[in-house]
């Protein structure tokens, strides 16, 4: 038997009235794997989440969420996933605590245990009303629930939103122990430096249609590498004729930093021709995510 | 000047229903009085009758003499209207002051550099102005009619109006001032609307009682004080609106001198408690708790007063002929059973606001993104609003049981007789369906038309007019026989006619089940 995908989207199209947010997208999460889903705001993220919890109708598309379709089953699937939302709102007049009992009493299944535990490396004072808390503390009442439900799929989204640098850290550390328990993660996030650490595999989106999806090598390899030298005159001159014949135009061509962008197959050919010339300084960086990230949200901008 | 612009735009659809409610409410039931009696000896005859009927005293006040048509609307439509006045008035001040203070709105403001002080100066003055709305809009709707019918004049009108404005404005500025000690905004609304309850117990117990004096005491009697078409005493007027200046100067340094925030009546910040519930239904019953206490008391203190004060009305009516004005507002021939179906029909129509409100939750829920939240956790969404209808009419059960018991218990001491605990019980109980209808046109709409749940409000609305001003409006009886209020079925009765209360309850599961239904096929509103 094939274990199905944690989830698994194709052709998702979801309107409100006239406006498409979300037109035509794929989105596939394998089982085990930390998942990021990047985007500029307004993509289309979380109205996608929407869908995959049933909360929103598709307009289009096949939807697949731990093997079961969200628009009939979504009770079943939902039992199995732990959601985070955004902006979490929780009943003022309640305490932390009694909106953990409140979560874990209507899922119907809880660990205990896992709770405490959560609650105490998040350093949450459950005993405070929620009216009382900061952003962050619900954000950490939302958290603590998620992580400590025995659920296979957690999906969230923008979850460190509000949480100090400290916080942050526990929150890897909690991602990391879920996927070692053999859970998968759905990661919407902006903050890239934790994706980057995070995500074995990405989906980035732009104005409801997909951009970009692969595992986080992949991409990187994708996409053009940066390399660096410094450059005396005479070698300027040699390098600059050299990159022209490698098809690179080299902006400025005389300059004694020289900064440049290349594609993976290019990047031995440059590196010799740099070695050749014996310039200074040679460095070569893959692409960050950042740069993946830019290259695709500057075109909206444009 | 631009807090005021910001604050009135947040709020034009709420301050706009209530006043084109308010003065439709002024202005479309003048005529009726002019008609409703052919003959100058039917006019007398009703009016002894209405000065000597305690239940409506107790509710709108004395009527005065010699009770011309211009008086009887303002004593009886007047009298409504001080009472919606004053819920609006509480509703707009908390959410001018303390929900912007909760909602971090105005926090926003205070950071943009604007004097501390404005945000109040603003909320006060966007009060009066609708206060000033109030007076001016009523005075056209009334003063229109002068001329047209009996005793209307330009100056009563303008001071029954008038009366109308300055209640909303104390009711609105001691809201306000008590905002500043309440926490939260819940809190200020409780403590606003426990002053309007107070303010009617004083005014009431004032009427009943021969304590005329005591009017003065109470922001809902100021009909009473100016005497509009009788002695249109203007005067009044000034020496009130010095008191809601001295108040909204209260309000003013109490504000100055707490923090953002802040009041002075709080909980303890650290409650080790727990929720032990299991499903949808044992969170929202216990979510409704504390409001469901709040409201058993108010009802059943409301029902007590009633059934307290109405002694003299079944007396008064045993000795003799009861007909003419009278006899339309208790409609039936044993006084007694005129009585409780009154009493009933007021409670019923508090409770079933008590039930509305309640089903509203779930649009607030979901706005919020709270039933997103436990959907995600595995609830199927049709259960959720289930629940919230259930909890909302076992609520309105256990309010309506114990104003019942209450209501009995008083009622076979005060007005005694055959059965009459058993009438008062099974009539203000008997109210269970009506509430469950409209607990359940609030589900359907939360179900199939959420971005629409005021509407929620609308069908309340017209059974009430139906019931306390069908006879006035010259709605046939057959009619009237219809409403929502009417339907109980009386235990004395040999043949006791079940079929009122079934339909209800027929009615409202239907469209409890539509509701279910219509949200299992749409979209969560975000969050």
């Amino acid at each position: 038997m094939i274990t199905p995908m944690a989830v698994e989207v194709q052709g998702l199209v979801k309107r409100f009235g006239r406006f498409t947010a979300v037109d035509g997208l794929d989105l596939t999460v394998v089982p085990g794997a930390v998942h990021g889903f990047l985007g500029p705001n307004g993509a289309g993220k979380t109205t996608t989440i929407r869908v995959l919890l049933g909360l929103y109708r598709p307009a289009a598309g096949s939807i697949r969420v731990l093997g079961m379709d969200p628009a009939r089953q979504s009770a079943a699937i939902n039992r199995r996933i732990s959601y985070v939302p955004g902006d979490v709102h929780l009943w003022p007049n309640l305490t932390g605590h009694q909106c953990l009992d409140a979560l874990a009493g209507l899922r119907g299944a809880r660990d205990e245990a896992a709770e405490r535990r959560l609650t105490d490396d998040f350093a949450l004072d459950v005993r405070k009303s929620v009216r009382a808390y900061s952003k962050g503390n619900r954000q950490k009442v939302i958290l603590v629930a998620a992580f400590a439900a025995p659920t296979d799929l957690l999906i969230l989204d923008e979850p460190t939103t509000g949480l100090d640098p400290l916080m942050e850290e526990v929150f890897r550390r909690c991602v990391g122990d879920a996927v070692a328990a053999g859970r998968t993660v759905l990661l919407s996030s902006h903050i890239l430096g934790e994706v980057e650490q995070l995500c074995d595999a990405v989906t980035i989106v732009k104005d409801g249609r997909l951009v970009e999806s692969g595992r986080l090598a992949d991409l990187r390899h994708l996409a053009a590498s940066r390399i660096t030298a410094q450059l005396t005159g005479t070698q300027s001159t040699t390098v600059t004729s050299g990159l022209r014949e490698l098809g690179l135009a080299n902006g400025d061509g005389a300059g004694t930093d020289l900064v440049l962008s290349v594609p993976r197959t290019q990047v031995l050919p440059v590196l010799a021709l740099l070695a050749r010339a014996e310039a200074g300084d040679i460095t070569c960086t893959p692409a960050s995510l950042e740069e993946l990230f830019l290259r695709h949200y500057r075109v909206a901008a444009r | 000047m631009t807090i005021m612009r910001l604050l009135l735009h947040r709020h034009r659809l709420m301050i706009g229903a209530w006043l084109l409610l308010l003065l439709t409410l002024l202005g479309g039931t003048v005529w009726a009085y002019q008609d409703t009696y052919l003959t100058p000896e039917q006019r007398d005859a009703a009016v002894a009758l209405a000065r000597a009927d305690t239940a409506t005293t107790l509710l709108y006040g004395e009527l005065p003499l010699p009770g011309t048509p211009a008086q009887m609307y303002a004593w009886e439509i007047g009298g409504i209207t001080t009472i919606l006045v004053s819920v609006f008035a509480v509703l707009l001040a908390v959410a001018l002051t303390r929900a912007a203070e909760d909602d971090g709105t105005l926090e926003l403001i205070r950071s943009c550099g604007v004097d501390p002080r404005n945000p109040l100066r603003a909320a006060v003055a966007v009060l009066a102005g609708v206060a000033a709305a109030l007076t001016i809009g009523g005075s056209v709707v009334i003063g229109a009619w002068a001329g047209g019918v009996d005793g209307v004049t330009w100056l009563g009108a303008t001071m029954l109006a008038a009366a109308l404005g300055l209640t909303f404005l104390l009711v609105s500025v001691v809201t306000v001032t008590l905002a500043q000690l309440a926490s939260t905004a819940p809190t200020a609304r409780l403590l606003g609307l426990a002053i309007v309850v107070a303010a009617f117990g004083l005014r009431a117990v004032a009427d009943v009682r021969d304590a005329g004096a005591l009017n003065w005491l109470s922001p809902l009697a100021l009909r009473a004080s100016i005497r509009p078409f009788t002695d249109d005493r203007w005067w009044v007027l000034g020496v009130y609106l010095a008191v809601a200046a001295v108040l909204a100067w209260l309000a003013a340094v109490l504000c100055g001198r707490r923090e953002y925030g802040a009041g002075l009546i709080t909980r303890s910040g650290i409650r080790d408690v727990r929720l032990p519930v299991r499903s949808a239904l044992g969170l929202r019953l216990r979510l409704a708790r504390r409001s469901t206490m709040i409201w058993t008391a108010g009802v059943a203190g409301l029902g007590a007063l009633f059934t307290a004060m109405g002694s003299g009305v079944v007396e008064q009516s045993r000795d003799g002929d009861v007909g003419g004005f009278l006899g339309a507002q208790l409609d039936t021939t044993d006084p007694v059973v005129g009585y409780c179906a009154y009493t009933a029909t007021l409670l019923g129509m508090v409770v079933s606001a008590y039930a509305i409100l309640q089903v509203l939750h779930h649009r607030q829920d979901e706005t919020a993104g709270r039933t997103g939240l436990i959907v995600a956790g595995g609830v199927r969404r049709w259960a959720l609003l289930l629940a919230q209808v259930t909890a909302a009419v076992a609520g309105s059960a256990i309010i309506l049981v114990i104003a019942a018991v209450t209501g009995a218990a008083i009622a076979s001491v005060t007005i005694g007789g055959d059965s009459t605990a058993l009438r008062m019980f099974t009539y203000i109980a008997g109210q269970w369906p009506a509430t469950a209808v409209m607990a359940a046109s609030a589900a359907l709409l939360a179900g199939i038309w959420p971005r629409a749940t005021g509407l929620a409000w609308l069908p309340l609305l017209a059974a009430g007019t139906l019931a306390l001003l069908g006879p006035l409006l010259n709605v046939p009886q057959q009619i009237r026989d219809l409403g929502p209020f009417q339907q109980v079925a009386d235990p004395v009765t040999v043949n006791a006619d079940w079929s009122g209360p079934a339909v209800l309850l027929l009615i409202a599961a239907t469209m409890t089940a539509c509701g279910l239904a219509g949200i299992n096929r749409r979209d969560l509103l975000a969050g």
